[in-house]
């Protein structure tokens, strides 16, 4: 398809007198990663539920694929994969099972299970009840199913939650995998490294307002400061020195940075996004 | 690349993975099996007979010899069983009372003593009375649940004990020549012609129990799918609510059907009224499992849905239970959604009705299972949408 695999169009939800999303608007192309980024009840799960048909939206209108998710399209259904943050498997079905009964709600027959279970590291674990799982086996069997029907549109809900770093940097692969197959993914994570990562844009929300939605490099040129931080030995104590890089005398104080005895580092001191999370919205991520 | 998947396939699908999740259910396939075989083996070790033995209580005693001379007249064989009480006929045991009120007391149940069904209370001087011909009356005493045709052999008795009394001609009604009266007292509630074994009095019971384990076992299934929020899993698939709903009450009724038909047939209860014995079972089953889907709904862990189910239930067994008191049924209790369906399982299986005396109790039966299973599925599909 040619037009975005996600469009968010002045999307709003309330529970009751509570405003959970607040008009926001955002696109996803096909082959594209969104990390969504926000504390918790920001609005980010709302926002996937309404994407993926669990919610209707109360204003606003929300496609996938192109069409209206608020039709209960099962031809959307048929084309997104979705990893819920809550670890959702029948337990008392083994790993095969539990891919071979999503896939045979999707119309699919003969599906490669051991390829799939491979992908997540779990193909020796194929014949093994869920219920003997341990929470990052889970996590990464979330993931399988959410690839059981190879959809367009990706939704993972902190999908490296819980895993440790060999298996997180699998899953991350998997997704890096799936984008350059086409399919658009969108990716919330408390994980501001893992965001920064695999992320092609970020999108910023926090009590249901998007604050921010650009490529993660934009963010960080626009509000980190442009300086580097150099440290030295002097006389048995470290010294650090912030040295601007547009003044007039940036050359000449880095020269005599690089000469100085007793260097240590020099970095660039660039912003991580979870300081320009805190610094446009005044909160934190956790 | 998916396909499309017609609706029928995404519910046999669902139905599919739900049995899966029942046969490797331990607790649930034990106790179904257990549960089965227990109630089918309790059926078959109740009494499949009634006593016919009728225990009649008389005063004053010098009139039991009578009364036992003429039953033996009668040409039936008269062992002559002796006992501190009573002297015993085939058929026929007469116990002695010194008092009216001690015969009252213990045919009404209300003291201990033997276990008498119907009481005669003749005057104490009723041989005198009668020789002279003066009126007197005698009061038979029936316990509720005396079958009439025992009721009428007593009243015949009380009069061929006149007729010996009185010394009438033959041919002669000694009720013309002595004027006796006879009053019948029936003592607790009137069920005479209900007469039915306790193995077919236990059949809509034990048929109840089955109907409720079904019901149990569906509630927890819904629930735990509810509580693990895997329904929203299916929700993000082409299966939509509807296919869900549909294959949890298909699931439902199936095997709570499937149980109730086998009990049953493993009771010989199918006859010449088979058919209204399997529309009975199946309302029932639809009954059990909309109140399965609205207790699954509902609670909010395993012992949540457990309470609920049971209070949910419980009424449910009140008319099951009244067929073991026959006549004490309260016109609430047929008002009650299972009433129809436990009253088709006695009527049928006891006394041989069919549809034509039966329409009534099923239809009403039939109303109540529209109103469960909506209520169910309204309840269950509330509970998904807010998850």
């Amino acid at each position: 398809m040619s037009g975005p695999a996600i469009e968010v169009d002045g999307v709003s939800y309330a529970y009751g007198d509570r405003e959970a999303v607040k008009g926001i608007s955002f696109k996803v192309a096909p082959g594209e990663v969104l990390g969504f980024l926000g504390p918790n009840g920001a609005g980010k799960s709302t926002t996937i539920k309404i994407l993926t048909g669990q919610l209707p939206a109360k204003s606003g209108v929300a496609r996938v694929l192109g069409r209206d998710v608020r039709r209960d399209d099962p031809e959307i259904q048929r084309h997104i994969g979705v990893c819920f943050e809550e670890k959702n498997l029948y337990e008392g079905m083994t790993a095969e099972e539990n891919l071979k009964f999503f896939a045979s709600l999707f119309g699919l027959k003969g599906v490669d299970t051991t390829r799939l279970l491979e992908r997540v590291g779990l193909a020796d674990r194929a014949k093994t009840r869920v219920a003997g799982f341990s929470k990052g086996m889970r996590q990464r069997l979330m993931v399988a199913r959410a690839l059981v029907n190879q959809p367009m549109v990706l939704f993972l809900d902190e999908p490296t939650d819980g895993l440790d770093p060999v298996s997180s940097k699998a899953i991350r692969g998997l997704i890096e995998e799936e984008a350059r197959r086409g399919a658009a993914v969108l990716l919330t994570t408390h994980d501001m490294w893992e965001a920064d990562e695999l992320s092609h844009r970020v999108a910023f929300i926090n009590e249901g307002q998007l604050y921010a939605v650009d490529t993660p490099e934009s963010l960080k040129l626009r509000y980190g400061k442009r300086s580097v931080k150099v440290r030295a030995r002097v006389g048995g104590e470290v010294v650090e020195d912030s040295v601007a890089l547009d003044a007039e005398d940036t050359g000449e104080r880095l020269k005599e940075a690089v000469a100085a005895e007793g260097l240590l580092t020099i970095h660039t001191e660039e912003a991580t996004l979870e300081s320009i999370f805190i610094q446009m919205t005044g909160r934190g991520l956790d | 690349m998916a396909r499309p998947v017609s609706h029928p396939a995404l519910v046999a699908a669902i139905v599919r993975k739900d049995l899966r999740e029942f046969s490797r259910d331990r607790l649930w396939l034990i106790l179904t099996i257990v549960g089965l075989v227990m109630f089918i083996a309790v059926f078959w070790m109740l009494p499949g007979t009634v006593d016919e033995t009728i225990r009649v209580g008389v005063t004053p005693p010098d009139l039991a010899e009578t009364l036992l001379g003429l039953s033996a007249e009668e040409g039936e064989v008269a062992p002559g069983q002796d006992d501190a009480e009573g002297q015993e006929t085939q058929g026929l045991e007469v116990v002695r009372f010194d008092s009216e009120e001690k015969l009252r007391a213990v045919v009404a149940g209300e003291t201990d003593g033997p276990d008498v069904a119907v009481g005669l209370a003749f005057p104490d001087d009723f041989a005198g009375l009668t020789a002279r011909g003066d009126p007197v009356t005698v009061t038979v005493y029936v316990e509720s649940g005396v079958p009439a045709e025992v009721r009428q052999a007593m009243e015949s008795a009380v009069r061929e004990i006149v007729y010996f009394a009185a010394g009438a001609a033959e041919g002669v009604d000694p009720m013309d020549v002595v004027p006796v009266r006879q009053e019948t007292v029936v003592l607790g509630e009137d069920r005479a012609g209900e007469q039915v074994s306790m193995r077919e009095r236990m059949r809509p019971l034990l048929a109840f129990f089955v109907l409720m384990m079904e019901s149990l076992a569906l509630a927890g299934l819904i629930a735990v799918e509810i509580q693990r929020r895997t329904v929203t899993a299916l929700l993000v698939t082409p299966a939509s609510l509807t296919d869900v709903l549909a294959a949890k009450s298909l699931l439902g009724t199936t095997l709570a059907f499937f149980e109730a038909v086998l009990m049953l047939a493993l009771t010989r209860s199918f006859g010449a009224g088979w058919s209204v014995l399997l529309a009975a079972a199946l309302l029932g089953a639809v009954i059990v499992t909309g109140m399965a889907l609205i207790s699954g709904a509902a609670g909010k862990d395993f012992m949540g849905t457990l309470f609920l189910s049971m209070a949910l239930l419980v009424p449910l067994a009140i008319p099951a239970v009244t067929v073991l008191f026959p006549g004490s049924t309260a016109t609430w209790v047929k008002a009650l959604p299972t009433y129809g369906v436990m009253e088709a399982f006695v009527r049928v299986t006891s006394y041989g009705e069919s549809w034509v005396d039966l329409w009534g109790p099923l239809a009403l039966a039939a109303l109540w299972c529209v109103a469960v299973f909506g209520v169910g599925l309204l309840v269950l599909r509330r509970k998904v949408r807010t998850l």
